[in-house]
């Protein structure tokens, strides 16, 4: 198993445009993804709900991790999608 | 099977009637979208459940199925920090299908230069896990949106 953490630079949180964005992004790997706030039980990360209920803010730290071969490329694109912040007036 | 309720009385627009494409391209998920009356109003809850997440311009309640309805109540909205919402129920709390969840005026929204339109969107459903979407008319708080298999 990848894991890596990660600081979530989205002014909004893991809310609805990234967290839609990742959950999609973590829903075309073939193994298990999970996300986890520090010190919080990790949730699955294709899961929208898991991911919105998680309720990630601006500045906190995730955990992430995968399964498989390609885990550490799909540890890349999920810590790219938390690490940019949205573009001003998006 | 899930009867998820307009949160809002106004005019179904659908998701593809969302002005922002995460919501309009189903990415969230799927589900269908009102544009509200332009009056002050209470968001009610669009199922009976658990308010798993509760944000002044959004919230998240569970049915006793698992069935997760994401309101959100206009666009971009979380940038408005919560101001012109007013919380009528309590994270975690126990509500009934119709029970009042946020105060707001979609008005003042639309003042303020964003969108008040309103996304229910059911998150984690399948693909045809949702069915009599409606996608346009006129409806009361309420009133039936979709059902969720």
């Amino acid at each position: 198993m990848s894991e890596r953490s990660v600081r979530i630079e989205s002014k909004v949180g893991l809310h609805a445009r990234p967290a839609a964005l990742f959950v999609q992004t973590a829903a075309k790997a073939p193994g298990d993804v999970t996300v986890a706030k520090r010190g919080g039980r990790p949730v699955n990360a294709k899961s929208i709900l898991a991911v919105l209920a998680m309720d990630a803010r601006h500045g906190e730290e995730v955990t992430i991790t995968a399964d498989g071969k390609d885990a550490e490329q799909l540890l890349d694109s999920l810590e790219e999608l938390l690490s940019t912040p949205e573009p001003e007036g998006a | 099977m899930t009867r998820v309720l307009s949160p809002v009385a106004g005019r179904v627009v659908g998701l593809a009637g969302v002005p922002d494409p995460v919501f309009a391209q189903a990415m969230v998920g799927p589900g269908t979208a009102v544009d509200p009356r332009r009056a002050p109003g209470r968001a009610i809850a669009p199922v009976s459940g658990r308010i798993v997440k509760l944000h002044p311009h959004a919230y998240v309640v569970v049915d006793a199925e698992g069935h997760g309805v994401l309101v959100h109540l206009g666009i971009d909205t979380v940038k408005l920090k919560g101001a012109g919402f007013e919380l009528l129920a309590a994270e975690g709390d126990e509500v009934a299908a119709g029970d009042p969840v946020v105060g707001w005026n979609p008005a003042e929204i639309e003042s303020g230069g964003r969108s008040p339109i309103c996304a229910v969107v059911a998150l984690d459903a399948g693909d045809g896990a949702l069915t009599d979407v409606l996608e346009s008319g006129e409806v009361g708080a309420g009133d039936e949106l979709f059902t969720w298999d």
